[in-house]
C-alpha cells in the first residue's frame, strides 16, 4: 500500500493555546489567584484538563485523575478541625494534591500530546527566541527517556534484592538516581551530536511540515483563559 | 570528495587519537573503515561530519576537506547539509518523539519547504516499505526498526556524503538486512559512503575498497575482492569480525548427549503483551545445568523477554523452574538468578567497584569480594567508581557481582553485542570461567561467533518451537 504523508494531522488544540491554558491554570488553580471571586472559572479550569485526556480517549488516566481528585478533595475538608500533628500533615499534603493536580495532568497531556515539531513552529510565530525553545524542546524526550531508563533500572535493583522494605532500602534512593544521572547524563550528550550534525542550530530559520492554526476550539480555550484574566482583574480593581 | 592532508587528532578526555591520516575518498565510492575497538575508525568518522573539532575536544592538526569545504573553518550546520551521519545507538540520536517528525527533522532545520519535504519523506517511505513505521513513537519501536528510522531520516535530507558509525552494533539479522538495503539503495543514487565497522561481512557486497587502522593510523588498503576472500583466521588476527551473515532460524542443532547430568526443568511458561496473543508459551523445557546455553532464534521470537521472565522480572509471568527438588516461582528465581543485562550501566549503583560486589554478597565480606575481583583482573579498580571504567570492565564488575551473590544461574542478554573479535574472546573465557565455578549459564545472542566459541547446549526458539541440542 502506499504511503502518504497527511501534513494536516494536528492534535485538538494548537501548542500556543495549550501554553495559554498551562499559565492560566497555574495562576488560577495552584497560585488560587482571585480566591472566592473566581469560584466558578476555578473549578472549569480544575476539571478541563480531564476532559482533554477524555477527548485523547486516556479514559483510565481520566478517570484514576478524578478519583485521586475528588478523594483528596474530601478527605481534606473531612480534616478540618481538632487536628493532631499527623493529621495536619496530612491535610497539608492533600491540599497540596488538589492545587497542583489539574496543572501536572495539564502538563502531562501537553507533553504527551505536542509533537516537537509543531511545538519549535508554534514558538517560531510567536517570535519567541531559540534559545529558549530548543533547550525546553528537548523536555518533550526527556520524559519517556527517563521511564525507560528508570524502568530498567528498577527491573535490575528487584534482580539484585535492592528495594524498600528489603536489604539496603535506605541507599535504595540513592543508588536509583546514580545510573538513572549517568544514563541521562550520556543520552543527552550523544543526543545533542546527532541533532547537531542534522542541522539544529540557533538563530536560523527551521520550516515546518505540520500545518498549525488556531482552529474554534482554540478559540473558545482562549477566549475562557482571557475572560479568566479579565474577570480577576475587575474583581481586583473595580470591585 | 573528502580530502585528509596529514590529519592528527588527540581528545582531550580520551586515550583514543588519529595519527598522520592522508585519505582521499572520490565521489560515489563506498568505503569501509574496519580495526578493533579504540584503533580510530570513530573518530576519522568524526571528522568527516564536522563533530571533531566542533562538538568534541581536542588537538586537531592538519586538514580535512568535505566537499571542497575546510571542515574546522566551516560551521557544523553548514556541513550537515553535505553530510549525513547514522550512529551507533538507536536509543539517543532521535531528537523528536514521532517518527514522521524525525525523517523531517533535518529538512525542516536547512528550512526546506514543507511540500518539498512532504515529497521527499512519500518516495523514501515507500521506497523502504516503511508505512507501518510512521506515525509512531520512537519509545515503542524495537532497536532494528529505530535504527531504520535513522537510516530513513538521512535518506530524506539532500545530503551526498553518508558516514556511518558501527551502525549495526546493536542490530541482529534481521536489522542487518535492512541496513543492507538502505546501503544499496545510497550507492545506486551515487552517494558518498563512509562506514567505520568492525562486524564487516554485511558490507563486502557493496564497498569499493577497506581501509585497516590500528592505533590511530591507516595501516592497510585492501580491495573489495581482497577483503572478502580474507580466510576466517587472518580477519581475527587483524581484530575483525569474521561471521558471515547467518540467519538465526538457519543454524543447525546437533544433538549432544547429556543423559544423567543434573537438569533444570522449565515447566508452563507463557507471556503476551496485554491482549495480544502469547510470546511465547513453554510447556515444558529441560535444560541441562552447569552448562554454558545459548538461545538463539528468529527476531521478535521473544528472546530478551524470555530472560527477564526467567529471572522472575516480569511479574504477570507465571512459571516454574524445577531445580533438584525444589521448585522456583516467581519470586524465588529473582532471588536466585541473576542476570547481567545488555545495558550493564542500569545494574551499577554504588560508587566504588568494591562496594558494588559487597552489596551482592549475603553477608559483606571484603576478603571474599577482593579474591573475586583477582579472578577477575579487577583488583586495581576496587575503589574506582564502576561508571568511570570501561565497557568491558563495567560487565565483569556486573559478573562479580554476579558471583559475589553466590547464585547459580546467570543469564546474559546479548553479551557481546558492539564488541570486536578479541573482547568477544574476553566474553567468552568469562562465560567459561563462570562454567568452571559450577554456574549454569543462559545467553541470549545473535552473536554466531560467540555461540560457535563458548555454548555447550543451543536452544533455539523457532516458531513457537523451543528445541535444543541437548539429549536428557
Amino acid at each position: 500500500m502506499e504511503y502518504r504523508l497527511n501534513r494536516d494531522v494536528h492534535s485538538f488544540l494548537d501548542p500556543r493555546t495549550k501554553l495559554l491554558l498551562l499559565f492560566t491554570s497555574s495562576v488560577f488553580v495552584v497560585g488560587n489567584a482571585g480566591e472566592k471571586w473566581m469560584f466558578v472559572f476555578y473549578w472549569i479550569l480544575v476539571y478541563l484538563p480531564v476532559l482533554l485526556l477524555f477527548i485523547e480517549k486516556e479514559w483510565k488516566a481520566g478517570l484514576i485523575s478524578i478519583a485521586i481528585y475528588v478523594g483528596s478533595y474530601f478527605a481534606q475538608t473531612a480534616l478540618q478541625n481538632d487536628l493532631t500533628a499527623i493529621e495536619s500533615v496530612l491535610a497539608l499534603m492533600l491540599y497540596i494534591i488538589t492545587k497542583i493536580l489539574p496543572t501536572v495532568i495539564l502538563a502531562r497531556y501537553i507533553v504527551k500530546t505536542t509533537k516537537v515539531s509543531e511545538f519549535l513552529a508554534a514558538m517560531n510565530r510567536m517570535h519567541v527566541t531559540d534559545k529558549l525553545t530548543i533547550p525546553i524542546s528537548v523536555i518533550f524526550r526527556f520524559f519517556p527517556t527517563v521511564a525507560e531508563e528508570s524502568r530498567a533500572i528498577n527491573n535490575a535493583m528487584r534482580m539484585r534484592g535492592i528495594e524498600m522494605g528489603a536489604k539496603k532500602s535506605t541507599e535504595a534512593v540513592e543508588y536509583r538516581m546514580v545510573p538513572l544521572i549517568a544514563s541521562c547524563s550520556i543520552i543527552g550528550e550523544e543526543l545533542s551530536a546527532a541533532a547537531m550534525t542534522r542541522g539544529l542550530d540557533v538563530g536560523k530559520r527551521r520550516s515546518c511540515i505540520w500545518k498549525i492554526r488556531f482552529g474554534i476550539f482554540d478559540w473558545i480555550i482562549i477566549t475562557l483563559c482571557v475572560t479568566c484574566f479579565i474577570w480577576w482583574g475587575i474583581g481586583r480593581f473595580f470591585i | 570528495m573528502i580530502f585528509f592532508d596529514n590529519v592528527s587528532y588527540q581528545y582531550t578526555e580520551r586515550q583514543e587519537s588519529l595519527k598522520e591520516i592522508n585519505l582521499t575518498v572520490n565521489d560515489g565510492e563506498v568505503v569501509l573503515v574496519c580495526g578493533p575497538s579504540g584503533c580510530g575508525k570513530s573518530t576519522l568518522v568524526r571528522c568527516v561530519n564536522g563533530l571533531i573539532p566542533h562538538f568534541y575536544q581536542g588537538i586537531l592538526t592538519g586538514q580535512v576537506t568535505v566537499g571542497g569545504k575546510d571542515v574546522s573553518t566551516t560551521t557544523l550546520r553548514k556541513i550537515s547539509r553535505h553530510v549525513g551521519t547514522v550512529f551507533q545507538n538507536p536509543r539517543s540520536q532521535f531528537f523528536n518523539v514521532d517518527t514522521t517528525s524525525e525523517l523531517a527533522f533535518g529538512c525542516e532545520n536547512f528550512g526546506i519547504a514543507p511540500e518539498e519535504i512532504e515529497q521527499r519523506i512519500n518516495t523514501v517511505v515507500n521506497k523502504h516499505d516503511m508505512g507501518h513505521l510512521m506515525d509512531r513513537s520512537i519509545f515503542k519501536l524495537s532497536g532494528g526498526e529505530k535504527q531504520k528510522i535513522a537510516c530513513a531520516s538521512i535518506a530524506v535530507e539532500p545530503v551526498d556524503i553518508i558516514v556511518l558509525d558501527e551502525p549495526s552494533a546493536n542490530l541482529d539479522y534481521k536489522g542487518i538486512c535492512e541496513l543492507q538495503k538502505m546501503i544499496a539503495s545510497w550507492k545506486e543514487e551515487g552517494k558518498t559512503i563512509l562506514i567505520a565497522e568492525h562486524r564487516i561481512s554485511y558490507l563486502f557486497p557493496y564497498i569499493t575498497r577497506a581501509l585497516l587502522m590500528n592505533d590511530g593510523r591507516i595501516v592497510k588498503e585492501y580491495t573489495s575482492k581482497e577483503i572478502s576472500s580474507m580466510p576466517e583466521d587472518k580477519l581475527h588476527e587483524l581484530g575483525l569480525r569474521a561471521e558471515k551473515m547467518t540467519d538465526p532460524s538457519d543454524i543447525k542443532i546437533s544433538v549432544c548427549d547429556h543423559t544423567g547430568q543434573e537438569k533444570l526443568i522449565l515447566s508452563d511458561m507463557k507471556y503476551s503483551y496485554k491482549g495480544e496473543k502469547p510470546i511465547f508459551d513453554i510447556p515444558r523445557l529441560e535444560i541441562p545445568s552447569g552448562e554454558i546455553i545459548g538461545i538463539v532464534g528468529a527476531n521478535g521470537a521473544g528472546k530478551s523477554t524470555f530472560l527477564r521472565c526467567l529471572c522472575g522480572m516480569e511479574r504477570t509471568c507465571k512459571a516454574t523452574l524445577t531445580v533438584g527438588s525444589e521448585r522456583w516461582n516467581n519470586k524465588m528465581r529473582r532471588r536466585n538468578i541473576y542476570m547481567v543485562m545488555q545495558d550493564v550501566n542500569h545494574q551499577l549503583f554504588t560508587d566504588s567497584v568494591l562496594e558494588e560486589v559487597m552489596i551482592s554478597q549475603d553477608e559483606e565480606n571484603k576478603e571474599e569480594a577482593l579474591e573475586i575481583l583477582e579472578a577477575l583482573d579487577l583488583r586495581e579498580y576496587a575503589d574506582k567508581h564502576p561508571l568511570a571504567l570501561s565497557g568491558g570492565q563495567k560487565q565483569r564488575v556486573a559478573v562479580a557481582s554476579a558471583i559475589a551473590s553466590g547464585r547459580s544461574i546467570i543469564l546474559f542478554d546479548e553479551p557481546t553485542s558492539g564488541l570486536d573479535y578479541e573482547h568477544m574472546l574476553q566474553v567468552s573465557r568469562l562465560l567459561k570461567q563462570l562454567q568452571e565455578k559450577g554456574k549454569t549459564v543462559i545467553i541470549v545472542t545473535h552473536d554466531i561467533e560467540l555461540l560457535r566459541n563458548a555454548c555447550t547446549v543451543t536452544i533455539k526458539f523457532d516458531n513457537e518451537m523451543y528445541r535444543t541440542d541437548a539429549r536428557m
